[in-house]
């Protein structure tokens, strides 16, 4: 019943959010203009540029191809010197945030906690992007600008998860340790971190991989990353370079989550060791053939080098402008960001209400209105999709012997999971933000493109945790059903799919409230919603305006995070 | 010697235990039974004060527990090793990291970490030599999540060893493995308990045991003693009404 309701409201939703944001399916054929240069820019997909297109270019200094390796180093870069200052925020932050550490508890230790979470999570709920809008407007160009739009949003992610995870991660070794003396400090180190470390750094490593994918889109506000060179390429009308700028980021991307997935298993799982273990064996016999991982080693070290390295390639942080300059840009920046009628008011905030609403019937509700509904929207189509293709990329049912039956056919069924698991690997890899700019280029400024790009990479998402919570369910019923002759799709559909449901809608949620936030920055490339009107007061340099949409932005995805974050509360106690 | 006297526990309305008066002598090997929520595990954390009784005392060695407070009672209580029913024991570390773990109290802070990050030729030779005492000394750098659930009490087991206690509280430690491995865990404690003059104190469900290889048999129900007395004493009928 529940199940069906679900359902039932989800379809009301999707129908309701197309309406909306009033898209039709004509939307989708190019104008004839259109058609011509949207075919150009996808045949060049199949021409990647090895070298400028502008002939001019050849023979110069930097070839394109060191052009290409140098904007991938410094998105590299950036990412990783963000991610080292995220990572400290996030654990000032995840232990402040958890009570694990607490001998007994008390009011301030409740109020810290609490207060710690909320404002970890008002953190993240302003896009990197709109924190690096915000430190361009208030100090100008420079990398640290780069570190901190990254910097800031991550840490709160960091310290919101690593407080959870530290809670979670509260056991009887940290009590043992107390009752037999030991300090609550020593307890906390010994019996709850070192328990939580394998999470702790598995979660910190998946940020990684998401901050190489935001450092890019950094590109698109002037920081001089990979995302840059594309914008400027489809500036140039260089759309043979766009797809070399694009396949080259994948396929770092690809590398490092099949790095990160390789570590994390490591950590996860453990070493065995590599001798028998028998008795009669020496110390140094046994520490010798103790399981470790050279390759586990290496990652540590590599990644230790490269945060080292990372800070120390940058000898300017803080170039791009002077400091007098970067002083006046500041104090304009502060003066200017007080509503207009409050400063002609000699600060009086009496006139805040009037301006507020003037602002909001001017557009303000209709753009938050439609960036709800373009991030809701795409998670139910993403989702929609996913569940179909959960059918044929779960490898328990794309297998001949499906959930240990065995059934004899399936090669091709098996070879369209390989594909569609291959297919939403690209999909995770490929950033939202640099998606939905290649799919202007087809289809012209319309909403789609936006439920598009959100849909395409959160359906890849969806699509693996999915698919791996399929095969991870137990399922007997989909066994019987499946031995008495009956299909694969009829055992999914009837045995496992229900078997699984709430930790599948329990990852829809958690990526609805990330689809949110992505939405809330999608408009800057020139689609009417919240991001829109961030970037027009931006460009007019109305700081008050710009402020107030990214606090309503940051307010909707804040919102969005509370929501997600109470019904997979509310889920996980249905398991 | 460890003494109850009128010891009581509430959480709120509920009474834990009521009006305790025992007395548990120095190497004595006592076995707590009785029904789930009897008391036993409420009792067995008044032992080392991780729980203040609600009213009464429990003193230990002339020390009131209830009076005893930071360093007084951490000294007090690295005297005592602990043995809850899930082990407490940390997954992902070896199983020599986890032994170390019995000498937080005395070791501090930094003292441990060392031990956790780099443990010392010397110390390797000593949890070596305790674990080879409770018969995996070949699993000393195994990662705990590797090891079987009786290789694991047996990691347990070491660990409190480890921190040469006068007594030894155990919570329900063989509640999860099959009776034949029960049978050898609680033997193998007992022994070292023996041979090493230590006061035991354990909480079990099966009364077989209990009768076989304790000095004393203390019953438990409703957060009352209901029986106290040496294994044959007390009346194999007797005991297993205690467990319906």
């Amino acid at each position: 019943m529940r199940r069906r309701w679900f359902f039932l409201g989800a379809i009301a939703l999707f129908f309701g959010g197309l309406w909306a944001l009033e898209v039709r399916p004509g939307q989708l054929i190019p104008s004839e203009g259109g058609r011509e240069a949207a075919a150009d820019f996808l045949s060049a997909a199949f021409q990647p540029a090895l070298d400028y297109e502008e002939s001019d270019m050849r023979g110069g200094e930097v070839s394109f191809l060191g052009k290409i390796g140098k904007a991938l180093w410094l998105t590299v870069r950036y990412a990783v010197v963000a991610m080292s200052l995220a990572f400290v925020i996030g654990v000032i932050g995840g232990v402040l945030g958890s009570r694990a550490w607490w001998s007994q508890p008390n009011l301030f230790l409740q109020v810290l906690r609490i207060g710690t979470r909320l404002l970890a999570t008002a953190i993240r709920s302003v896009h990197e992007l709109m924190w690096a809008l915000l430190f361009l407007s208030a100090v100008g160009t420079s990398p640290l600008v780069a570190i901190l739009a990254m910097a800031f949003p991550y840490g709160g992610t960091l310290a919101k998860v690593f407080s959870e995870l530290l809670d979670e991660s509260e056991s009887s070794a940290g009590e043992v340790i107390r009752a037999s003396g030991g300090s609550g400090f020593t307890a906390f180190f010994a019996g709850v971190v070192t328990k939580a470390l394998p999470d702790l750094a598995t979660y910190a490593l998946y940020r990684l991989e998401c901050a190489v994918r935001s450092s890019a889109v950094l590109g698109f506000v002037g920081i001089p990353t990979i995302g840059y060179e594309i914008k400027t390429a489809y500036e140039d009308g260089h759309y043979h370079e766009i797809w070399s700028y694009v396949y080259a980021l994948l396929i770092v991307v690809v590398l490092f989550e099949a790095w990160g997935a390789k570590v994390r298993g490591l950590l996860t799982k453990g070493t065995p060791s590599r001798v028998g273990e028998e008795k009669g064996q020496s110390l140094s016999e046994l520490w010798r053939g103790r399981g470790r991982s050279w390759f586990l080693r290496f990652s540590v070290a590599t990644l230790a080098v490269g945060i080292a390295a990372g800070w120390m390639a940058e000898d300017r942080w803080g170039a791009g402008v002077g400091w007098e300059q970067r002083e006046r840009n500041l104090d304009r920046f502060t003066d200017e960001m007080v509503p207009y009628p409050v400063r002609e008011a000699d600060g009086d905030w009496s006139v805040f209400g009037s301006w507020f609403s003037e602002k909001m019937s001017d557009g303000g509700a209709v753009a938050l209105w439609r960036t709800f509904h373009v991030g809701t929207t795409a998670i139910l189509l993403a989702g929609g999709l996913s569940l179909i293709g959960i059918l044929f990329a779960a490898r328990t049912l794309a297998s001949s012997n499906p959930r240990g039956v065995r059934d004899g056919g399936g090669k091709i069924r098996g070879l369209l999971g390989m594909f569609l698991r291959g297919a939403s690997m690209l999909a995770r890899a490929m950033p939202e933000y640099i998606l939905a700019f290649l799919l202007l280029r087809v289809f012209g400024p319309t909403y789609w493109v936006l439920i598009f790009a959100l849909a395409i990479h959160n359906g890849g998402i969806l699509l693996r945790l999915g698919a791996e919570v399929i095969d991870n369910t137990k399922s007997q019923a989909s066994e019987v059903i499946l031995a008495q002759g009956g299909n694969r799709s009829s055992a999914y559909l009837a045995a496992m799919m229900p078997a699984g449901f709430n930790r599948l809608v329990l990852f829809l949620f958690y990526r609805w409230e990330s689809c949110i936030r992505e939405a809330t920055v999608l408009g800057m490339l020139g689609v009417a919603s919240l991001g829109f009107l961030i970037s027009d007061a931006k460009v007019a340099f109305f700081y008050d305006e710009m402020i107030l949409w990214v606090g309503l932005g940051a307010a909707l995805v804040f919102v969005g995070d509370l929501t997600s974050d109470f019904v997979r509360g509310k889920l996980r106690t249905f398991e | 010697m460890l003494e109850f006297q009128s010891a009581s526990l509430s959480y709120g309305a509920t009474v834990a235990l009521d009006s305790i008066d025992l007395t548990i002598r120095s190497g004595e090997q006592v076995c707590l039974i009785g029904p789930s929520g009897a008391g036993k595990s409420s009792l067995l954390g008044l032992c080392n004060g991780r729980v203040p009784a609600t009213s009464g005392k429990v003193v230990l060695n002339d020390q009131d527990l209830g009076e005893l407070n930071g360093k007084a009672l951490k000294g007090v209580r690295s005297r005592i090793a602990w043995v809850p029913q899930d082990l407490g024991l940390i997954p992902n570390l070896r199983v020599s990291q986890n032994v170390a773990c019995g000498l937080a109290a005395r070791k501090g802070f930094w003292g441990l970490m060392r031990s956790l990050l780099l443990m010392g030729k010397a110390e390797k030779e000593r949890v070596s030599g305790l674990l080879k005492r409770v018969g995996i000394e070949e699993k000393i750098f195994s990662r705990v999540d590797h090891l079987s659930g009786g290789q694991r009490q047996r990691v347990a087991i070491a660990r409190a060893l480890y921190q040469e206690p006068q007594m030894i509280l155990a919570d329900e430690p063989v509640s999860a493995v099959d009776p034949e491995r029960a049978k050898s865990l609680v033997e193998l404690l007992t022994t070292i308990a023996r041979e090493e003059k230590m006061t035991l104190v354990m909480s079990l469900h099966d009364v077989d045991l209990a009768q076989r290889y304790f000095d004393r048999v203390i019953g438990m129900r409703a957060g009352r003693v209901v029986l106290d007395g040496s294994p044959d004493d007390a009346g194999v009928k007797e005991l297993y009404r205690l467990d319906e």
